[in-house]
C-alpha cells in the first residue's frame, strides 16, 4: 500500500511508507482492525462449519451399557433381567437343532423347552421397524423387545440356572440378540444341506420361503440362510458363538458335547448322552406334540438320518450342486460326493443305530 | 500483503481439515434427547410419588394407563394434546409400534391351530399376555417424560380395546368419535394415507370408516363398566370445558384449567410434546377451534350423499343425521341405544359388516 503524501515527493515502490500523513496509531489500528475482523470471520466460519458437521456426521449413541438392564417379573417372586446367562440354539431347520436342545435340556442346569414360534416373529417385526425414524427411539424399542423376549423365554418353561431358547431362525439375528442380552451365547447347528433339504421335502415340513416342490430352490435357500447365519455368528465372535455340525454331534456325541458344555461354561453331566431317558421328566426334556422332530428326538442319538438323502437328489440338481449351493463346498461338504465321508462313528453309539434298525424304525424315511 | 493473506488462508484450510478429521475420527456424541431437561421438572413435581421409571417391575398389570384412540382424523391428537397439558398426565406422540404388535397378537390368536401349537410350546395366553404387557409398558414408560398418569395415543390401538382392557384391568379408554364425513374429507383432502383406504373414493373410505368405527365402538361398549368413554369431537370443540370436566372426572383426575389452553404448553417441560412428522401437528398448535367442523360440506359427491345411510350406517347410529349437510352439531342427537353385542374373549378384531338396517328415530329432520 502506498500513501501519497501531500508533499510532492514521489513514492517509491517496495518500501515501507515512511510518510506520516496519517497518524501512526490510526494506521496501526486500521491494519489490526482488519486482521481482527478477518480472524473473527474465520473463527465464525469454523464454528458454523463445526455445528453444521455436528448435524451431518453420524453421532455416537450414548453407550447402551450405561442403562440399567431390563427386568421382568415372570411369575410370583421370579424376576429375570436382560443380563441373565442365555443360550440361543438355531440354524436352518432340519439341521439337528431339536436334538441339540434336547441333549442340553437333559443337563440339570439348562432349560430350553420347545420352539416358542413367537420369538422369531417379534425379531422380524423389529427388523421391519428398524428403518423408521418416527415413533419410539431405538433404545426404547430395544428395551421393549428385550422385555417381551425375556417374558416368553423365561415364562414358557421351568426356571433353570442357564435359560436357553431354540427357534431355528433366531440365529439370523444373532448380532442383535447379542446386543440385547450381554451374557448370551449362541449355538449354530450346521448340516450337509442335501440332508437338510431332503428332510424338509420328504417330511413336508413347511418353512417360510422354501418351495418344497423344488430341490433346487430349497438348496439355494439353504445356502443363503446358512451363509447369513454364519456371518452373524462370525460377527458375534468365537467367544460367544459356536458352530456345531450335526454329523459330528451324532458320530461323536461325547466329544462334541464336551466342547459345547465347555463353551457354555457348564460342568459335564452324563445325562446329556441319554436325553431320551429324561423326556417328560421334571427338569428334563419337554417335547411338543406338534413339532416335526419330536418323533425322532424321542429316540437315542443315532446315525439313521445321516445319509438318507443319497439317491434322492434329482440328477440335474446334482450336476449343478456347487453352483446352486456354494455353502456346501465352503463348509467342507464335497458337493460332488454322494455321500461325502462324514466320519466314523463312536462304537458306543453305533449300538444305538443297530438297536434302532433291529427294532425297525417307525418312520420309513 | 498477499503473501500474508495466502499464508493465513492456508492456515485456515489446515485448521478446518484438522478439525474435520478429528471430528470424523473421534465421533461426536449425540446431543442429549429433548426429554433430558424435562426430567428435572419431573423430579420437582413428582417428589411425592415414589414411582421409578423405566422398569416394569414397578408398573404391573394394575397400572392405570389411559389409552386414547379412534379412527384417524377424529380429534385424537387434539384430545391427547389437551390431556398432555394436564400436569399429572403424559401421553406423548404416536408410538406407531403398539398398534402393529397388537395386530400381530390378534393374528396369532385367530387361528385355532396356531393356538394349539403355542399352547404345546408352553406359550400359553398367560405367557403371551405377560410378554405383551411388558412390551407395552416399556414403550409407554420410555416414550416420554415420567408422569403420575401415563397415557398412549395410537388411533388404531383401540381395534384391540377388549384385549387391552383384559391385560390392563385398571386402564381407561377414550374413544374419539366424529362425523365420518368430516373424517373422510380430512383424510382425502390432506392425503393422509391409511392402509386399505382408497383416497380417490369417498364411497370406499366412508364404507370402511363405518366398519372400523363399528368395531371399535362395540368393544368400547363391551368393555368393563366405567372403563371406556366415547367422546365426540364436535362436542369437544364446541364445549371444551364441559367435555373436559366430564373426561377428567371419568379418568379420576382433578380439574386443571391448563387443559383448555394446551397451545401454551407446546414444547414445554411437563407440557405437550409434538411430533414433526405427525399429520395433525400443524393444526394442534392452535387453540381449540371449530374451524374443521363443517369443512366437508359440499365436497362429497352427490351419489354418495344420496346413499349415505347405506354406505355408512354408523353415522345414524352415532347420532349424525346421514342426510343433513351438515347436521346441527350444536344440538347433537344422542347415540342410538346399542345392540346387544356379546364379544367372545378373543374377538378383538374388526366385527364383520352387519347387513341390518339401523334403527332411525322418526324425529330426524330430513333437509
Amino acid at each position: 500500500m502506498l500513501y501519497l503524501n501531500t508533499s510532492s515527493q514521489a513514492p517509491y515502490l517496495g518500501a515501507l511508507p515512511e510518510s506520516t500523513s496519517l497518524p501512526l496509531l490510526q494506521q496501526v489500528m486500521r491494519v489490526s482492525a482488519r486482521r481482527v475482523l478477518t480472524g473473527l470471520l474465520i473463527l465464525g466460519g469454523i464454528s458454523t462449519l463445526t455445528q453444521f458437521l455436528r448435524f451431518c456426521l453420524p453421532c455416537r449413541q450414548p453407550s447402551q451399557g450405561a442403562g440399567e438392564p431390563v427386568t421382568v417379573l415372570v411369575r410370583d417372586g421370579w424376576r429375570v433381567s436382560s443380563d441373565v446367562p442365555l443360550v440361543f440354539v438355531g440354524g436352518v431347520p432340519r439341521s439337528g437343532t431339536t436334538l441339540m436342545r434336547a441333549m442340553l435340556d437333559a443337563h440339570p442346569a439348562v432349560r430350553c423347552g420347545e420352539e416358542t414360534r413367537v420369538v422369531p416373529r417379534i425379531l422380524g417385526l423389529k427388523l421391519g421397524w428398524a428403518a423408521e425414524k418416527e415413533g419410539v427411539s431405538t433404545k426404547v424399542l430395544d428395551r421393549a423387545v428385550t422385555a417381551f423376549l425375556l417374558q416368553i423365554i423365561a415364562g414358557h418353561g421351568e426356571p433353570a440356572p442357564l435359560l436357553c431358547n431354540k427357534d431355528p431362525f433366531t440365529l439370523k439375528s444373532a448380532k442383535y440378540l447379542a446386543h440385547l442380552f450381554p451374557n448370551s451365547k449362541f449355538l449354530l447347528m450346521l448340516r450337509d444341506g442335501r440332508a437338510a433339504v431332503y428332510s424338509m421335502i420328504s417330511r413336508r415340513v413347511t418353512i417360510g420361503g422354501f418351495d418344497l416342490s423344488s430341490y433346487r430352490d430349497c438348496l439355494a435357500k439353504w445356502s443363503g440362510a446358512t451363509q447369513a447365519m454364519l456371518t452373524q455368528c462370525t460377527q458375534v465372535g468365537s467367544k460367544r458363538c459356536l458352530a456345531v455340525r450335526y454329523e459330528r454331534l451324532v458320530l461323536h456325541p461325547r466329544s462334541t458335547l464336551q466342547t459345547v458344555l465347555k463353551f457354555l461354561g457348564l460342568p459335564w453331566h452324563e445325562g446329556v448322552l441319554h436325553h431320551e431317558e429324561a423326556i417328560g421328566k421334571p427338569g428334563g426334556v419337554s417335547l411338543s406334540k406338534t413339532e416335526r422332530s419330536t418323533d425322532q428326538v424321542m429316540r437315542p442319538v443315532n446315525l439313521d438320518a445321516l445319509t438318507r438323502w443319497v439317491g434322492h437328489m434329482p440328477p440335474d440338481v446334482m450336476a449343478d450342486m456347487d453352483a446352486i449351493a456354494p455353502m456346501l463346498g465352503r463348509l467342507g461338504y464335497d458337493p460332488r460326493a454322494n455321500p461325502p465321508n462324514y466320519g466314523q462313528s463312536d462304537p458306543q453309539f453305533l449300538n444305538n443305530t443297530q438297536r434302532m434298525s433291529m427294532k425297525g424304525s417307525q418312520t420309513e424315511r | 500483503m498477499r503473501g500474508q493473506k495466502v499464508s493465513m488462508l492456508l492456515g485456515c484450510a489446515l485448521l478446518c481439515s484438522a478439525s474435520l478429521l478429528y471430528l470424523g475420527l473421534s465421533g461426536i456424541d449425540c446431543p442429549p434427547p429433548d426429554h433430558a431437561h424435562r426430567h428435572t421438572w419431573a423430579d420437582a413435581h413428582l417428589g411425592s410419588t415414589n414411582q421409578s421409571q423405566a422398569s416394569p417391575i414397578y408398573y404391573g398389570e394394575d397400572t392405570p394407563l389411559i389409552f386414547i384412540g379412534g379412527f384417524p382424523r377424529s380429534g385424537t391428537t387434539l384430545m391427547r394434546a389437551m390431556l398432555d397439558a394436564h400436569n399429572a398426565v403424559r401421553c406423548g406422540e404416536e408410538t406407531r409400534v403398539i398398534p402393529r404388535l397388537l395386530a400381530m397378537r390378534a393374528t396369532w390368536s385367530r387361528s385355532a391351530r396356531e393356538r394349539v401349537r403355542l399352547d404345546e410350546a408352553g406359550v400359553t395366553d398367560q405367557v403371551l399376555d405377560s410378554a405383551m404387557r411388558a412390551f407395552l409398558l416399556e414403550v409407554i414408560i420410555g416414550h416420554g417424560e415420567p408422569a403420575a398418569r401415563l397415557c398412549n395415543k395410537d388411533p388404531f390401538a383401540l381395534k384391540s380395546l377388549s384385549y387391552l382392557a383384559r391385560i390392563f384391568p385398571q386402564a381407561k379408554f377414550v374413544l374419539m368419535l366424529r362425523d365420518g364425513r368430516a373424517t373422510v374429507h380430512s383424510m382425502i383432502s390432506r392425503k393422509v394415507t391409511i392402509s386399505g383406504f382408497d383416497l380417490t373414493s369417498y364411497r370406499d373410505c366412508l364404507t370402511k370408516w363405518s366398519r372400523a368405527v363399528e368395531g371399535m365402538y362395540s368393544q368400547c361398549q363391551g368393555a368393563p363398566e366405567g372403563s371406556c368413554l366415547p367422546v365426540r369431537y364436535e362436542q369437544l370443540v364446541l364445549h371444551p370445558e364441559v367435555e373436559m370436566r366430564k373426561l377428567l372426572s371419568f379418568l379420576g383426575l382433578p380439574w386443571d384449567p391448563a387443559v383448555l389452553h394446551h397451545e401454551d404448553l407446546i414444547g414445554k417441560a411437563g407440557g405437550v410434546s409434538l411430533s414433526k412428522v405427525e399429520r395433525s401437528t400443524d393444526q394442534v398448535v392452535n387453540p381449540v377451534n371449530t374451524d374443521a367442523l363443517s369443512k366437508w360440506v359440499g365436497h362429497i359427491p352427490s351419489d354418495v350423499l344420496r346413499e349415505m345411510d347405506d354406505i355408512a350406517p354408523m353415522l345414524a347410529r352415532l347420532g349424525y343425521d346421514p342426510l343433513a349437510n351438515p347436521p346441527d352439531y350444536a344440538r347433537p342427537d344422542p347415540i342410538i341405544a346399542p345392540k346387544n353385542y356379546t364379544l367372545a374373549d378373543d374377538d378383538f378384531l374388526l366385527l364383520s359388516f352387519r347387513e341390518q338396517k339401523p334403527y332411525i328415530p322418526v324425529r330426524w329432520r330430513r333437509r
